[in-house]
């Protein structure tokens, strides 16, 4: 299947989440997804953990040769990110393409900047591609669901809004 | 860490109580009370701020009541959260459409 147009850049947050419900590999399958250098170091250190989020990083990291990886001087920083999400930040700016990330507070700080949307997008561009149903789309977004976050409650809430809608 | 001093008056049978897990436990008082305190603002304050994302994601409270109760920061957060959160669906929607188009 041919690959569509639109590229995409992923921290590590968003492909953790994506891997953690088993997506990944679909949304590498259909779109163009670039990371950093330092977002595959940091997964490579989680990695290093016998935990969940090890295990998840490992198989992400299998994946490592579909995904484009760049690097990128950081000319604009935001004061209170990490290097890792100013790298990112600034590829998305360099490159005018739409970053992907769970990571709220990188969102808050750059959304008036570049285009940014949350790894649930790719729950809703599956489904509306005919890629998902809207039952295995519901029921992964549950599992993306951290219940004890308020941020990440406010995401859910408004994505199952939607997916519900369809 | 920056400190404040908080001072509270407490009924003497609690002081008594914390006398005894101090010495059971071979802890400090003051430190186990921090401890322990800190642990409970923490479970409320998150408790109490999903209960208001919850009302604001779903149109059930504004922007400007959380700024009230809650100071701007969190509002803003919440606001970015929430207009971040329906870009994304409105992109998946219209974007997955196209690529409905291109694969049929």
């Amino acid at each position: 299947m041919a690959k569509s147009s639109e590229n995409y850049i992923l921290d590590t947050s968003a492909l953790i989440s994506l891997e953690s419900i088993n997506i990944l590999e679909r949304v590498l399958s259909l779109f163009s997804i670039i990371t950093t250098n330092s977002a595959i170091k940091e997964l490579e250190e989680f990695a290093k953990h016998d935990d969940k989020y090890g295990r998840i990083a490992k198989n992400i990291l299998k994946h490592k040769s579909e995904f484009t990886i760049e690097s990128c001087e950081i000319k604009e920083s935001i004061k209170y990110v990490e290097s890792t999400d100013n790298e990112l930040y600034n590829l998305s700016l360099k490159k005018q393409l739409p970053l992907v990330t769970d990571e709220t507070k990188l969102v808050h700080h750059t959304r008036h900047k570049i285009e940014v949307y949350f790894s649930p997008v790719f729950l809703i561009l599956l489904l509306k591609s005919g890629h998902l149903s809207k039952e295995k789309a519901l029921e992964l977004l549950e599992e993306l669901r951290n219940i004890r976050n308020w941020r990440n409650n406010i995401i859910y809430l408004i994505t199952k809004n939607q997916l519900e809608k369809l | 860490m920056e400190t404040e001093q908080f001072n509270i008056r407490m009924p003497k049978e609690l002081v008594q109580d914390l006398d005894i897990i101090s010495k059971l436990l071979k802890v400090n008082k003051s430190e186990w009370v921090k401890t322990k305190l800190a642990e409970e603002v923490h479970e409320e304050k998150n408790k109490l701020l999903m209960e208001l994302s919850t009302l604001y994601a779903k149109g059930m409270i504004s922007k400007e009541k959380i700024e009230k109760l809650v100071g701007k920061d969190i509002a803003d957060e919440m606001e970015s959260i929430k207009v971040i959160a329906e870009k994304s669906v409105k992109h998946g929607l219209e974007y997955g459409k196209k690529l409905r188009k291109l694969h049929s």
